[in-house]
């Protein structure tokens, strides 16, 4: 307790001395920058980064005077340029640098904003409701994204259920079964298969998948989870070939030779050596694919049915329900106001979360792996 | 070659004309004939190996003895790795090669229909110029070999049925550890992951794990030419000892390695011909063919 | 070491076994192909082949794999066949054969007890137990052969004696949907052949570790095709399905080229492309305002990516110190690079379109699409620059050479084939990009215009002193005219159908993309090359 006393009672101290450190770095690196630029370059690296930041403003108050900071902007740095190359580059390589990481913070924000009326409207329920009425504008409006949340997860597990092991299959016999000749063959005919647009594969799904299911195992409706999942699958395929493909492809050639000259057949060598070797690869790339798998939209809206509801039970993959977070949004969102439109907008935001979490766990897969195989090599 | 030839052809004209101390350079190159006494563990003859349309090796002919250690020296592009990696037939991965000739592993030919590889290369290990083992733990990186063929079984379908080789394993790790010089510094440690361990140790274990497959010939690729001078040494200490029990083949570019630790060299010059083969005291000291005098003395390009 | 078993080195051979796990490779092949022309329905499931049905002629393959099957596992263990086996098929064969069994203690309990959990359960995991134990104690010839020729036998008898046929249907209680046989036996055939063939490729190589590996071949080998095969087959439908709609009326000198001079000259016509989408004097629908659609969103997207995602690669690489900040910047553009492209269509709403247009519009969909391809951009060209080496940044600055000069003269060239090549394929990723664009920039269905950028432009003395109404409309492109043919609902021109002229949409959108893909491919071979004369 007195422990816990005394560093709470040195937390200022600390905090102090930790601020005080920032600003004498900071200082430091001000004293630098003044003495080691021109008068004239610190100038225009005023002028720059006000500009930019008035035009920030004025374009987000939406004022039709954006075009002044823009022009002046455009002179300050068409002048830098002439005069201090060198500095006016590196200022400009800095603002671009900034706005990639602020591209990202203003999707979040007003993903964030836009959602805010209806978090207000219905509280947690927008994420937990399953009662009737699901999506309504009447009583005073009702929209619970838990049955597109359901939809999202069903098509995403079956798409995964399809990408994953045909997926690493395929990475495998291209990197380290298939003979040199099929290899520069099917290797570039995969990577043009992942530019396959996703709305020609949803075409493709509605007139021939939906079809053949509707037929063949008389689905209630044109359209279902399964075939959705199923198409998704299909199209996520060559991205997880590629990645998982490059992951095994980066083991190096000494280890599987030690493994070759050891006695032990390819095969061993592959599935001793070279995958738990680059697992971390195959990973990101199995996740990878999930996430496409999840954001996917186009191919899902064509072929869904956009019936809001619970199959039962929840397995029920050929029910007549169809309807994932992606779709409602693609669907609806070009015709949708108020209260709906922000109900869109959460959708959006768990989404995003969902699709986030993934990017994050695969990086951190990759970052596991890179400390249990002992650094770098 | 078996040797019992190389005993019928002592009294061939160019041999003669050799010790005679000739500079005619093209009769010296047939001296590539060595006498020794006991069996061949590996005979190679008139051995071609082309890359595309490159001929690697020229007609290659070398018996190597039993339980000694074989220095291949040359030049580099002289084909010396090349021919190291055909004793095991590492070269048929390589797609562009192709080889012609005889290799025999205790009278038994290697590149014939049928050979089994698995069993070719459990009786020739192989030690690489770049230490590499498995991404895996010390142990794993020993029992490697023994689980792929079989030999070991610790999994968990053996533990239920109670096969399972836990001991033998534990036994094999040990062993293979003390013979490449390894246990003392690695025995606390066994489940680490192997490449936490040093240059040297990872070269040493390397060799363990070779020899834990209990092979009879040892091929090593400049097996120290990436590490330095005191994990050199361990690892030349290594070799020559290993020779009490095994057939040692070792490729390296260091003339004084190949003095200090081979009983016999072969000497490759450029363009994959075996310009001289006999017992390395008498290569080093007084080599017949002028070239590999001027290669060994530093004079050759 | 003294455990350490040897082999002969020369293996013989016993080519019975071999010729009959040929055999047995030979018949699961021929099923699984046919099974697949059955499910793709190009031969009907109730067609007679020499008179017999062809469902049953499925079911006589796999009896006779599971017979051979059987021949050659209980030869080799009775030492009739030479072969080495290991001690046991192992325990993931173990598992995978117990799951099959299990699946058929199931099914065969709930045909027999019905459908209760109580009756079925206990029958499918004895089943299972049994397939589990069965595949694991023995040796592995026995092992990895007996299970599943029991299994082939079983169904392919079931199958032959008229137990399943075409018109039997099976409807569990938990699906909408109706399993009937005429689908279900050719697709148990598939997974029944795939398991002949990766015990018999075991087999044929004596078992032991090079029969395992043979197997796994097999198998993944088996995987790929079929994997590929589906690829190629979709891709091949578009084009059979598209060609006709885009050919429509072609002609190699049909049309008429007016040159000044000369007057009109015979010149090939290809109304497809050449055509407005909607209008009341279009005789043949085309996809002309599509296509400049598509290429005025790219020219927009790939103008705002491409500087902002080389700047910023540049400084991350050269300017910045390893540090939160980089960090901060890997994490946002991995972010960026997985966040959905349907919310970028929603950042579009919220942020752009009311202080830009006000509505969708192409100047939006130009942003957000060049938001997508920033963090392609910016990976790629960072690598590129990244895999400069270090000497040529030190031999210049050696020389007296400042850094930016430096950077300008020998980094930015040297990466540029990179970064050229990782453009092309970020374009080829979003010309084909629909999501963002419903909400952001689509307009009419059946555009009568393409929008006309340049001759748009007007200038003002009121801010912000220059306007351009075409930029700021909505328009039509390639991927959304698809995706609004295929939801409008009658197509308003008789000489197609919606579905014929979404087929003449996706071919012209999959040539576009694969077109770009090609070239993108292609640049960085011919960069490589290059690079290796230098």
């Amino acid at each position: 307790m007195t422990q816990l006393l005394g560093q709470t009672r040195e937390l200022p101290t600390r905090l102090r001395a930790s601020v005080t450190q920032r600003v004498e770095a900071t200082r430091q690196w001000a004293h630098n920058y003044r003495s080691r630029t021109q008068d004239g370059a610190i100038a225009m690296h005023g002028a720059i980064f006000a500009s930019v930041f008035v035009t920030f403003v004025l374009f987000l108050v939406a004022s039709a005077w954006t075009v002044l900071p823009v022009l002046a902007f455009l002179v300050v740095m068409g002048f830098g340029w002439y005069r201090y190359q060198a500095e006016a580059a590196k200022a400009l390589t800095f603002l671009t640098t900034v706005a990639t990481v602020s591209i990202l913070s203003l999707i979040i924000a007003f993903l964030l904003i836009r959602s805010e009326p209806i978090v207000a409207h219905m509280g947690l329920d927008v994420l937990t409701r399953i009662e009737q009425p699901l999506w309504t504008s009447n009583q005073g409006g009702v929209y619970s994204l838990t049955p597109m949340m359901v939809g999202t997860a069903v098509t995403t597990v079956i798409a995964t259920l399809v990408a994953a092991p045909i997926g690493i299959a395929g990475a495998v016999f291209v990197s380290e079964i298939a003979p040199r000749r099929v290899r520069e063959v099917v290797k570039p005919g995969i990577e043009l298969m992942a530019g396959i647009p996703s709305i020609t594969y949803g075409f493709i799904g509605l007139t021939i998948l939906n079809q053949y299911f509707y037929e063949e195992f008389r689905t209630p409706t044109l359209g279902t989870y399964f075939a959705a999942g199923l198409m998704i699958g299909i199209m996520a395929l060559p991205t997880v070939v590629t990645v998982a493909e490059d992951a095994l492809n980066a083991v190096p050639e000494s280890i599987k030779s030690g493994a070759l000259a050891m006695g032990s057949t390819p095969w061993q060598t592959t599935k001793s050596v070279t995958i738990p070797a680059g697992l971390s690869g195959v990973s990101a790339g199995v996740l990878l694919g999930v996430g496409r798998a999840m954001g996917e939209t186009m191919a899902a809206t064509v072929m869904l049915t956009h019936t809001k509801g619970f199959p039962s039970p929840v397995f029920d993959v050929f029910s007549n329900y169809g309807e994932t977070l992606t779709t409602v949004i693609a669907f609806e969102g070009g015709n949708a106001s108020g209260l709906h439109m922000s109900a869109l907008f959460a959708g959006g935001v768990v989404l995003f979360a969902m699709v986030m979490m993934l990017s994050v766990g695969s990086q951190y897969v990759e970052w596991r792996m890179h400390q249990k195989l002992g650094g770098e090599r | 070659m078996s040797n019992t030839e190389a005993v019928h052809e002592p009294s061939e004209p160019a041999q003669q004309l050799t010790t005679t101390g000739e500079s005619d350079e093209r009769v010296r190159e047939e001296w590539t004939e060595y006498d020794f006494a006991g069996d061949a563990k590996l005979a190679v003859e008139d051995l071609d190996v082309y890359y595309g349309d490159e001929q690697a090796l020229q007609s290659i002919s070398l018996d190597v003895p039993e339980e000694s250690v074989t220095a291949l020296i040359g030049p580099s592009g002289c084909g010396k790795s090349t021919f190291l990696r055909c004793l095991n037939r590492m070269n048929d991965r390589v797609k562009s090669a192709r080889i012609d000739g005889s290799v025999q592993l205790d009278d038994e030919e290697i590149y014939t229909d049928g050979v089994n590889l698995v069993e070719l290369r459990k009786r020739i290990g192989m030690v690489f110029q770049e230490p590499n083992p498995f991404p895996k733990s010390i142990r794993d990186n020993i029992s490697y070999g023994p689980r792929k063929h079989g030999d070991l079984d610790t999994g968990l379908l053996a533990r239920v049925l109670g096969r399972d080789d836990r001991e033998q394993e534990a036994d094999l790790v040990e062993r293979a550890l003390r013979r490449a010089a390894l246990w003392d510094e690695v025995e606390d440690r066994l489940d680490d992951n192997a490449l936490g361990l040093s240059g040297g140790q990872q070269q040493r274990l390397c060799i363990a794990r070779a020899l834990a497959v209990d092979p009879d010939v040892i091929l090593m690729d400049e097996p120290a030419s990436a590490l330095d001078p005191i994990a050199t040494a361990k690892i030349e200490d290594l070799i020559e000892e290993l020779a009490e029990d095994y057939t040692v083949v070792v490729v390296t570019h260091n003339m004084q390695q190949a003095a200090r630790i081979s009983d016999q060299t072969a000497v490759f010059l450029t363009g994959g011909e075996l310009v001289e083969y006999g017992d390395t005291d008498q290569i080093f000291e007084n080599p017949e063919s002028q070239r590999v005098e001027d290669y060994i003395t530093g004079k050759f390009g | 070491m003294s455990s350490v078993t040897r082999n002969r080195l020369v293996a013989g051979d016993s080519t019975t076994s071999v010729l009959v796990a040929r055999g047995v490779l030979a018949a699961s092949a021929l099923a699984f192909f046919a099974s697949w022309l059955v499910l793709f329905q190009w031969v009907d499931e109730t067609a007679l082949v020499a008179g017999v049905h062809v469902l049953k002629l499925l079911g006589v393959a796999l009896v006779a794999a599971g017979v051979g099957l059987t021949v050659v596992g209980v030869g080799s263990r009775l030492e009739y066949f030479e072969s080495t086996p290991s001690s046991s098929a192992g325990l993931p064969v173990g598992f995978v054969f117990g799951l099959l069994w299990a699946v058929l203690g199931g099914l065969v309990a709930t045909r027999l007890l019905g459908n209760a959990l109580a009756m079925w359960l206990p029958v499918a995991a004895g089943f299972g137990i049994v397939g589990l134990l069965v595949s694991v104690l023995p040796r592995e010839d026995v092992g990895s052969t007996l299970p599943v020729a029991a299994i082939l036998v079983l169904l392919g008898g079931y199958v032959v004696v008229g137990g399943i046929n075409a018109g039997w249907t099976w409807s569990p209680s938990w699906s909408s949907a109706v399993f009937p046989g005429s689908e279900l036996v050719p697709l148990l055939v598939v997974f029944g052949a795939l398991l002949s063939a990766w015990s018999a490729a075991k087999a044929r190589e004596g078992f032991g570790a090079e029969g395992r590996q043979s197997g796994a071949y097999y198998l993944v080998g088996s995987v790929v095709f079929a994997m590929l095969g589906v690829l190629a087959l979709l891709v091949a439908f578009i084009v059979k399905n598209g060609l006709e709609t885009m050919l429509t009326r072609t002609s190699l000198t049909g049309g008429h080229l007016t040159l000044p001079f000369v007057g009109s000259v015979p010149w090939a016509e290809f109304p497809f492309l050449m055509n407005q989408t909607g209008g009341l004097f279009v005789e043949v629908p085309g996809v002309l305002p599509a296509v400049m659609g598509t290429l005025w969103l790219v020219f927009g997207a790939v103008l705002f990516a491409v500087p902002l995602g080389i700047g910023a690669a540049v400084f991350l690489t050269e300017y910045a110190e390893r540090g939160r900040f980089t960090q901060v910047v890997e994490v946002a553009t991995n972010g960026l690079w997985s966040t959905p492209s349907i919310v970028f269509g929603l950042f579009g709403l919220a942020f752009l379109v009311p202080r830009i247009s006000g509505g969708n519009s192409i100047f939006v969909g130009q942003l957000v699409l060049g938001f997508m391809l920033l963090p392609l951009v910016l990976i790629t060209s960072r690598e590129a620059i990244l895999a400069v080496p270090d000497e040529h940044r030190d031999a210049s600055a050696a020389l007296g050479v400042t850094k930016w000069e430096t950077i300008r003269s020998v980094v930015l060239p040297a990466a540029m084939p990179g970064t050229i090549t990782g453009v092309i394929l970020g374009v080829g990723r979003i010309a084909g990009e629909t999501a963002p664009l419903l909400l952001v920039f689509g307009g009419s269905p059946y555009p009568s215009s393409y929008p006309n950028v340049l001759g748009s432009f007007q200038f003002s003395t009121q801010p912000p002193f220059v306007t351009n109404d075409a930029l700021l409309s909505p328009a039509s492109a390639l991927p959304y005219q698809l995706y609004s043919t295929i939801t409008a609902g009658v197509f308003p021109k008789e000489i197609f159908t919606n579905t014929e002229f979404g087929w003449g949409t996706a071919l012209v959108l999959l040539c576009v993309v694969l077109g770009l893909y090609a070239i993108g491919v292609g640049s960085r071979l011919y960069f490589r090359r290059k690079l290796h004369h230098e």
